[in-house]
């Protein structure tokens, strides 16, 4: 999970990092400008990269300039997300911009620190055009991090003499930080040196392990809790998102009810391929609940751009039983109009396909367009017939 | 014998008596798979399925001393102590079907185990299943059957309707293993080419990979090296552009991670890719029918 940079300083603060004093504002906290020192810069809070190039960035040298400024950024539609925050902090003067990291080598799988004297650019260019530039350390997964080692990154990115301590102390911050909240990514581009050489982390790159949450309850304290890797959510986002399931609106008019993740992506690709259009990716996770398959139906049946669900549960931890439950729970109660094809097969298959018949025969004016395949029926053959069902709708 | 597991292996069950373990278990035994204990702590006594309860994976192995196999059940906050109290003990394969195991938990058990050579499959695993032999995970028998193509895949659904559409098509497995769907994995798609390599059951290898990360690209070198032919289905081609399905790769991971960078990489080193799943049964007899003739 991405945090904003106020976020991410927060943290930093609280861990004794250095960063700029500085206050954030949104439309209902202006008087927080009483506080701060100009100059200062005033940074929109939005997850873009190169904010300085796209205006999110701006200056002001006094009140008035600030007030102006901000009430501009605040309200505005940035590469889809509303700015509803900015970060005003004192201006530092720079003498130097460097870069230092902590983050999961995926390739390695382990811990790796690394640096550039090339700092307050993108890493990636870095990386790309002189990658000799690009200092690294790796480290074992929960080790600690001895003081010379610290020393030693601090000395790679030539700290040296009066500013090694104050640069050991931040390595050595960053990595506890890292360690101790979970971090997949804690990243300071630019760390700057100031004119009167002290240290900066100018900007904050934070990106926490959702799956660790549970673990650092005093993130709440800062105001952090779970939510949207990124951007603004579609209303049925939002609802899924409330209900614990991946889901992602796509610009089709085939509902996807797949099984896990894994599916999900191979159904949104088969469905392309034979010349549908889907509509949604979701995911059930292993084991769904009842009522979790319940709303994720919903979500599908009342979106009105859908017009035909492709339906698919291959029960392995996810039982065919719970899956037909939910879904004849959800079709005796809401009498869905749409067609929906849909293949069952695996775990506790026989019991799902009873609870199905039994309420076929009961109310089989519901069922008419719904249709349950079996093991001998090719997934592929239920995407093709959901796809001239959808057709068959929009005519 | 067939790869991990085999009609032979004896297994013990971590965290037994949860509700989706019990039942499992119960699946597995009914398949044939040989488990003689489960483990949850504070529960010694107890029976599932007939299997006996202990309190500690140690106390289970002092009783059953020819279980090597052991597949974790237990919630993700646990699921890192039970990996390392396994390898602890003296198990020597791991299966952890736990979903959802922090980042960090599963680096450090990842390299606790390989130091000591212990294999882990997944997290987030389906699980492993040598057909007509042994299953352990909670993969659905019906989605496979016994033959001599070993595949490979990251989602559990995937790994069964990669089966699947093989044994429609009149083929069978010799073993299916589920990597899994955390973002880090004990065993890559590297680790069990390398293994269907080298098992005499095992004539070709169907690989089902999906965008992010970077575990396709890291094997597609060694498809080269391979005497025998590899399918590639690799998903997410339709995937939308800046929406995240799973986790897109880092920096050190460079431009790798997409469903085209995994396609390029996995042709170039000689895998055959099929567009969809009913192509992967006429790609695999055609690679045999040619490599007979």
């Amino acid at each position: 999970m991405r945090l904003y940079e106020y976020e991410a300083k927060r943290i930093f603060a609280r861990r004794g990092l250095p960063v700029p004093p500085g206050v954030v504002i949104d439309r209902n906290s202006y008087q927080n400008l009483d506080k701060v020192i100009y100059p200062v810069v005033i940074k929109a809070q939005a997850f873009a990269g190169g904010r300085g190039k796209s205006g999110l960035i701006q200056f002001a040298s006094d009140h008035t300039e600030a007030l102006e400024k901000i009430s501009n950024l605040l309200g505005q539609e940035h590469a889809g997300y509303t700015i509803d925050r900015v970060l005003v902090e004192q201006k530092i003067t720079i003498k130097q911009e460097l870069y230092l990291a902590v983050i999961i080598d995926r390739l390695e799988h382990r811990y790796l620190i690394m640096t550039s004297r090339q700092g307050g650019v993108e890493i990636e260019e870095v990386a790309q055009t002189s990658p000799q530039a690009l200092l690294k350390y790796h480290l074992n997964p929960g080790s600690v991090i001895a003081p010379f080692m610290a020393r030693k990154v601090a000395s790679g990115l030539r700290l040296n003499g009066p500013l090694l301590n104050a640069g050991t102390e931040l390595v050595l911050g960053l990595y506890r930080l890292f360690l101790g909240y979970d971090c997949k990514v804690a990243e300071i581009n630019p760390l700057v040196v100031s004119d009167d050489d002290r240290l900066f982390a100018l900007d904050a790159k934070v990106d926490l392990d959702e799956d660790a949450m549970y673990r650092h309850p005093d993130l709440k304290e800062l105001g952090i809790t779970a939510r949207h890797e990124v951007g603004e959510l579609t209303e049925r986002e939002r609802i899924a998102k409330r209900a614990g399931i991946p889901y992602v609106d796509l610009d089709g008019d085939i509902g996807v009810f797949p099984g896990g993740a894994g599916f999900g992506i191979a159904a949104i690709d088969l469905i392309q391929h034979y010349g549908g259009r889907p509509a949604n990716f979701m995911d059930s996770g292993g084991a769904p609940t009842q009522e979790k398959l319940r709303t994720m139906l919903g979500l599908l049946l009342d979106n009105p751009r859908v017009k035909a669900i492709f339906g698919a549960r291959f029960g392995g931890i996810s039982r065919c039983d719970d899956w037909a439950r939910a879904v004849v729970q959800y079709v005796v109660e809401n009498r869905p109009t749409k067609p929906m094809i849909m293949r069952m097969a695996g775990n506790m298959e026989e019991q799902g396909r009873k609870i199905i018949e039994q309420a076929k025969s009961v109310h089989a004016e519901f069922f008419k367009k719904i249709k349950v395949y079996a093991y001998d029926m090719p997934i592929e053959e239920v995407i093709k017939e959901t796809i001239r069902a959808a057709q068959e709708e929009k005519q | 014998m067939a790869i991990i597991i085999d009609n032979n292996i004896e297994t013990i069950v971590q965290g037994v008596t949860g509700t989706n373990a019990a039942l499992h278990t119960k699946f597995m035994l009914e398949y044939g798979t040989k488990i003689v204990g489960g483990v949850t702590p504070g529960k010694v006594g107890q029976e599932v399925e007939g299997i006996p309860v202990y309190d500690t994976v140690m106390d289970c192995l002092a009783e059953h001393p020819n279980a090597t196999v052991s597949s974790v059940w237990v919630p993700p906050r646990f699921a890192k102590d039970a990996i390392l109290e396994a390898i602890d003990a003296g198990i020597k394969t791991i299966i952890v079907i736990t979903e959802r195991i922090p980042v960090h938990d599963m680096l450090y058990a990842r390299c606790v185990a390989q130091e000591k050579g212990i294999m882990i499959i997944g997290g987030n695993t389906p699980g492993v299943i040598s057909p007509g032999k042994a299953l352990i995970g909670m993969l659905p028998k019906i989605a496979f059957q016994p033959g001599r193509i070993g595949t490979v895949a990251r989602s559990g659904a995937v790994t069964y309707y990669v089966a699947n559409s093989l044994n429609l098509a009149g083929l069978g497995e010799s073993t299916s293993v589920g990597l899994g769907g955390d973002p880090i994995l004990g065993t890559n798609f590297e680790d069990v080419l390398r293994l269907f390599e080298h098992d005499d059951e095992t004539d070709a290898v169907v690989m089902a990979g999906e965008i992010g990360g970077v575990y396709e690209e890291l094997a597609a070198p060694y498809i080269k090296e391979m005497s025998k032919p590899v399918i590639a289905y690799i998903t997410g081609k339709a995937a939308p552009q800046g929406k995240r399905l799973g986790h897109a790769g880092a920096i050190i991971e460079g431009k790798m991670g997409t469903a085209a960078s995994k396609i390029i990489a996995l042709e170039k080193y000689g895998a055959l890719i099929a567009q969809t799943l009913s192509e992967i049964p006429g790609l695999v007899k055609k690679t045999l029918g040619r490599d007979v003739s």
